[in-house]
């Protein structure tokens, strides 16, 4: 039976939201930004396409959570910017949820070598009722 | 706003009151401080976009941000669990201290004496409603008295001779020192202070209100776990069969399969 693209959808949206606030993470380990300059990394390195507005709640969520800091900046061009960057405990949670993340990785990506399957030509199957 | 062109700082303007209107349960200093992020934003998105319409320009970055529901979410959740917390604490602690003090020791007669102390303290409120109107009332009939001294002072005159107005005593003798509309604007301050005392206590009740309310709902709540204790102790057959009932999910588990 063929998948839906709409299941499909579906399912990178959901893939996508859950490692988003670990690439946010990953972005602001080591760079400041503020919320417009952190939509266009993601966009533009990660080469995905992201509605700019997810990107608040998962920032709020981490300041909540003590795993950034922020700060407002004067800018030349127009208002001020708040610039995030994760915080010491927001850089020790990034590493190890990146390590769990790497092992996912590593398992989607593994070649499993198909177990051998025991010989059925010629047997009767039961089926199992209730 | 920010050099926009107007039609763009209307738009903008728009979106940025519907983000306040999602956030109205938000403390109002990350309300604002949200807005000013928000605000940058659509600055920042806007100059980046490319375009000769400046209209289509400032609707694709609002596209591209999103509805404003979407973009507040997460922070009004965790906003509402604090401000919660926040607001019930003091409450909790006048609560407890009435219910230490009242309701565990002293069993019905505790609990009588608290409802007791609930029903004078709504009568307070009933009693506090009706002075902060009864002043409201008093501040707008002296603002028209003031006024009518002021602009139609032969009217007022002829209110006095009929005996509908009447100043007696020091009130009168010191008003006599002073010219029709000076009479007139002593009026109008006095009747001012009365309406703003009035304004002042309504809204002071309201958290009167709130508190009052907070501790009936504790009250009702004691009051009904109290009744089910006595439920239980007067049929302790029902005790034991729930407690056989809580058992049984229990023992379903640890038993061998």
């Amino acid at each position: 039976m063929e998948y839906s693209d709409e299941g499909r959808d579906r399912r990178i949206t959901q893939l996508r939201k859950g490692i988003l606030e670990l690439a946010v993470m990953g972005v602001l380990y080591h760079e400041r930004h503020y919320g417009y300059s952190l939509v266009r990394v993601l966009c533009e390195r990660g080469s995905i396409s992201l509605k700019e507005g997810t990107i608040y709640p998962i920032l709020a969520r981490l300041d909540r959570d003590g795993l950034v800091g922020s700060e407002w900046v004067e800018s030349d061009q127009g208002p001020p910017r708040k610039y995030y960057a994760l915080t010491a405990s927001g850089r020790r949670l990034f590493d190890e949820l990146s390590q769990d993340f790497d092992s996912l990785v590593s398992l989607v990506h593994r070649k499993w070598k198909a177990p051998e399957q025991p010989e059925l030509v010629g047997k009767k199957l039961a089926v199992r009722k209730g | 706003m920010n050099n926009y062109p107007e039609v763009v700082a209307k738009i903008a303007k728009d979106y940025l009151e519907r983000v306040k209107s999602q956030l109205r349960l938000v403390p109002v200093r990350e309300q604002n401080e949200f807005l000013r992020e928000i605000e940058s934003h659509l600055y920042e998105a806007y100059q980046q976009t490319p375009g000769e319409d400046d209209v289509a320009r400032i609707l694709a970055v609002l596209r591209n941000l999103g509805e404003p529901a979407e973009v507040v979410s997460d922070r009004l959740a965790g906003t509402m669990v604090r401000s919660g917390t926040k607001r019930n604490v003091p409450l909790y602690v006048v609560g407890g201290i009435l219910i230490a003090l009242f309701g565990i020791p002293l069993g019905f007669g505790g609990l009588g004496v608290l409802v007791g102390i609930l029903a004078g303290l709504a009568s307070m409120l009933v009693a506090f409603y009706a002075t902060a109107g009864s002043i409201l009332l008093v501040g707008a009939l002296f603002m028209l008295l003031g006024l009518t001294r002021t602009l139609l002072p032969h009217i007022f005159e002829k209110l006095v001779v009929l005996g509908l107005i009447q100043f007696d005593g020091p009130t009168a003798d010191f008003l006599d020192h002073f010219s029709p509309s000076e009479q007139g604007l002593f009026m109008i301050l006095f009747a001012s202070l009365m309406v703003a005392s009035g304004f002042g206590m309504l809204r002071l009740g309201k958290y009167v209100l709130r508190g009052l309310r907070f501790l009936f709902s504790l009250l009702f709540d004691r009051m009904r776990r109290f009744a089910q204790l006595l439920r239980r102790t007067l049929h302790p057959e029902n005790r034991e069969a729930q407690r056989y009932h809580e058992r049984q999910p229990a023992d379903g588990q640890s038993a061998p399969g």
